[in-house]
């Protein structure tokens, strides 16, 4: 019984706030409509987090990924603001994405900090390097080319079932489909958790552990860059700041997911769960016009509450 | 007449027996083995014992009168104590504060800590079992591991007063210890009994059981088999007890001689942790390491599979040099199994299969960077099956396996791909008789296959029934290379001394 809590406790959790909200919003909530809308509004945050479980299923943490978000849409939008085509754009704000990553990963595989006081710093300064480029400004309307922002409001039409899937939402699947490919399918994500597992066993049996830890932290950074350039593209505009809410959503929805597995680590296919769950309540609690201060209140309790029960009989 | 006695203690995990109708009784005075193959269900008794575990069943006598252990406190109210096998120490603190952790600190003036004082009270714990050679200042960090054991005693020692210790019950204590560290626990067992304290000993190593238990207790399959004085019982008779079956040697004998091919040479080899090392290893060969403790026995394995890079010297393989780093190593098929295989080796929580392939994760990938499960559980599979692992499937985690088991895991990871070189760190350490001697078979099979192998062991007749050549180190140098024809195990100790 205790056993079946703890490993099924988050999905029964889901189950449950899938239920209370097609309870109370039965006309709205479970329809096609809404959970397409729901779909492509988490699908920057999913990016992010099913990016993020690279790093943690080798137990590190990526904290600069919100800054970095920012960072890579204010690049695109200024090079936009330049006259720059759409692919340069997109490009150069991947490519700052994976820099940025791969520095994190210098400083964490290389130098040897660790990785919650490296990506800290990276994330101030990620930060800081957003403000100064943009000179602490929004960029929007006419700088922000309509084949750009179109990229967010185009979709796949399914006609038989007259329903419209989103672009973004076909982007995070996609992403979701490689991440656990390459986690779940291939050597590389094998080493990885075998680095979480016993990062000195996995060395003395020979993974090249510091090479690894270096790459999977560029992938989480090209995976934060990413969002960053999807919530630019959704908003039609790109500020200094616009990413920072997306690290900490992006750690919890990992969280969430780890606390159903048997022993406790990430999954890429669990943290779509935990995306789910945070992207359920936002939607359905503000469909019923619930505060957001007390949105927040309830996700926090929602995640200790989760990770509480999935910790129960442990000594 | 015994002051302690456990009768029908019984412990069932499901349908899985761990203890069965056992007794024991504990004589005032006397070091009691305890002694069975790992999953005999020794851990089982301690653990009820020190209230962590509750048994389904027992009777417990203190004194002849009735008594109960239903949690720690009710095993330490009745004077029971226990030195286990990992030391949980706080590194970066003193002597004297690690003794006194967890209790009040002696104080000036209400707030300020009194260190005289402090180092006072560490000094007079140490000084009941006359242990002179520890300052209780010193930081624990820089303590040898012995000395940190005996630390550790001591700090049980401190608080006996009102409830005095009338039991030490002391799991694999030696585990850790070189053979020096090993006599001074054991003149601290003496002056424990001297002073009408017991002991209950747990270890795996007969010559230990034989030099200073009094009576021992077998256990098999979480069955009592018998408990005798050690005074009339060989040793024949205990591994008899123990395993239910005879083992003619204790190192079976070589299956092939050594080939001629040289495969392994070192040349004057030095790193930041040794020196002029310098020997050749022919295919097929099995070198011993000895010396006393911490003398660069395992920096020479870690030398050889590339972690500590050579400062001057050089390593050829089949006469060609490589790489310095453990993931050439692996790949030019040299396997290692650390000396501490929980925290270097095993990724715990992780299955037996991922634990065995860690290193041949390549063996099993196909196109576009995909891995075949099914080739890899097939191949995990075999290798579990040459090792004798007992295991319930091939994807528990391996915490839940004996440390036996564990070790198995290791040799199946180390032989996965047939090595050249196979540098083992203490691999029976921990291991019950039964799996040593199937790692001894496995280390002669290997070697007839022209795997040439080294070795490091504290146990000396393992080194010389096993070697061929021991080389023997002191002070991180090598001093002497033996061969091993007619090397009795005393023979081999006097070289470690001037």
């Amino acid at each position: 019984m205790i056993q079946n809590l703890k490993r099924y406790g988050t999905l029964m959790g889901f189950g449950f706030i899938v239920l209370f909200f097609w309870a109370n919003l039965p006309e709205t909530f479970m329809t096609a409509r809404n959970w397409l809308n729901i779909s492509q509004q988490v699908s920057m945050l999913a990016v992010i987090a099913f990016t993020m479980t690279i790093v943690m299923v080798m137990g590190d943490f990526d904290l600069s990924v919100g800054s970095m978000a920012s960072l890579s849409g204010i690049t695109a939008a200024l090079l936009f603001a330049h006259g720059y085509p759409v692919a340069v754009g997109l490009l150069a704000g991947l490519a700052v994405g994976v820099v940025g990553g791969l520095f994190n990963g210098f400083l964490v595989s290389l130098v040897g900090i660790l990785p919650f006081v490296a990506t800290l710093g990276t994330l101030t300064m990620y930060s800081g390097i957003a403000f100064l480029v943009s000179d602490g400004k929004t960029i929007f309307g006419r700088d922000i080319p309509r084949d750009f922002s179109g990229i967010a409001r185009s979709g796949l039409e399914i006609p038989a079932l007259e329903i419209t899937v989103p672009f973004l939402t076909i982007l995070a699947l996609g992403v979701l489909l490689l991440v656990w490919f390459l986690l779940e399918h291939t050597a590389f994500g094998r080493r990885l958790y075998a680095i979480g597992g016993n990062y000195e066993a996995a060395r003395l049996a020979g993974v090249k552990v510091r090479r690894l830890r270096l790459i999977a932290f560029g992938l989480t950074g090209l995976g934060a860059a990413l969002g960053g350039l999807m919530l630019a593209s959704r908003v039609a505009s790109a500020n200094p700041t616009q990413g920072s809410g997306l690290m900490l959503d992006a750690i919890a929805a990992v969280f969430l997911g780890m606390t159903m597995s048997r022993e406790g680590e990430p999954r890429v296919l669990a943290t779509l769960v935990g995306v789910l769950i945070l992207g359920l309540l936002d939607n359905g609690l503000t469909q019923m016009n619930v505060d957001s201060f007390v949105r927040e209140i309830l996700v926090g309790a929602i995640i200790l509450a989760a990770v509480a029960i999935s910790s129960l009989g442990k000594r | 007449m015994a002051f302690l006695s456990l009768q029908n203690v019984s412990k069932s995990y499901g349908a899985a027996k761990a203890l069965d109708a056992v007794h024991l009784a504990i004589e005032p005075g006397e070091v009691h083995a305890l002694m069975g193959e790992n999953g005999a269900g020794k851990s089982t008794l301690i653990r009820i014992l020190a209230g962590v575990t509750r048994p389904d069943s027992m009777e417990m006598m203190l004194d002849g009168a009735r008594v109960r252990i239903n949690g720690p406190q009710d095993a330490y109210d009745l004077g029971l104590r226990f030195v286990h096998q990992e030391l949980n120490i706080v590194a970066h603190l003193s002597v004297a504060e690690n003794i006194v952790l967890g209790r009040a600190y002696p104080r000036r003036f209400g707030v300020a800590v009194d260190w005289k004082a402090l180092n006072r009270q560490a000094l007079g714990a140490l000084k009941r079992l006359k242990i002179t050679h520890i300052d209780p200042a010193r930081k624990m960090a820089r303590l040898t591991t012995g000395d940190q054991m005996l630390v550790k005693i001591a700090a049980l020692l401190l608080d006996d007063g009102a409830q005095a210790a009338r039991l030490y019950v002391m799991d694999e204590p030696t585990a850790t210890l070189t053979g020096d560290e090993s006599q001074k626990l054991f003149d601290v067992i003496r002056e424990l009994t001297a002073s009408g304290a017991s002991v209950l000993y747990v270890s795996h190593r007969m010559n230990e059981i034989m030099a200073i238990c009094d009576r021992v207790t077998v256990l098999r399959d979480g069955r009592h088999m018998a408990t005798r004085a050690l005074s009339d019982t060989g040793r024949e008779e205990l591994i008899h007890l123990m395993t239910g079956r005879e083992l003619e040697t204790a190192y079976p004998p070589r299956l092939s001689p050594v080939q001629e091919r040289v495969h392994l040479s070192c040349t004057n080899l030095s790193t930041a942790h040794i020196a002029d090392i310098g020997f050749d290893l022919r295919a097929g060969e099995v070198l011993g390491i000895a010396g006393l403790a911490n003398t660069g026995q395992s920096e020479l394995l870690l030398a050889l599979l590339g972690v500590d890079k050579p400062k001057s010297g050089r390593i050829t393989f089949d006469g060609q040099t490589k790489r310095h780093n453990p993931a050439a190593a692996w790949r030019s098929k040299i396997a290692y199994i650390p000396r501490e295989r929980r925290r270097d080796g095993l990724m715990l929580t992780r299955s037996i299969i991922d634990n065995i392939t860690l290193p041949h994760l390549k063996k099993f990938t196909r196109a576009v960077g995909v891995q075949s499960a099914r080739h890899e559980r097939a191949h995990a599979a075999q290798l579990a099956r040459d090792v004798a692992l007992k295991s319930d499937s091939l994807r528990q985690p391996a915490y839940q396996l004996s440390g036996g088991n564990q070790q198995k895991v290791m040799l199946a990871r180390a032989i996965g791909d047939a090595p050249d070189l196979l540098l083992l760190d203490e691999p029976t350490r921990g291991v019950d008789v039964g799996a040593k001697y199937d790692i001894y078979t496995l280390i002669r099979a290997l070697s007839a296959k022209g795997t040439a192998v080294i070795l490091t062991s504290s146990d000396l007749p393992e080194l010389t029934g096993m070697c061929d050549r021991i080389l023997v180190m002191r002070d991180g140098k090598q001093h002497a290379i033996i061969d091993t024809t007619g090397l009795s195990p005393a023979d081999l100790l006097a070289t470690f001394y001037d």
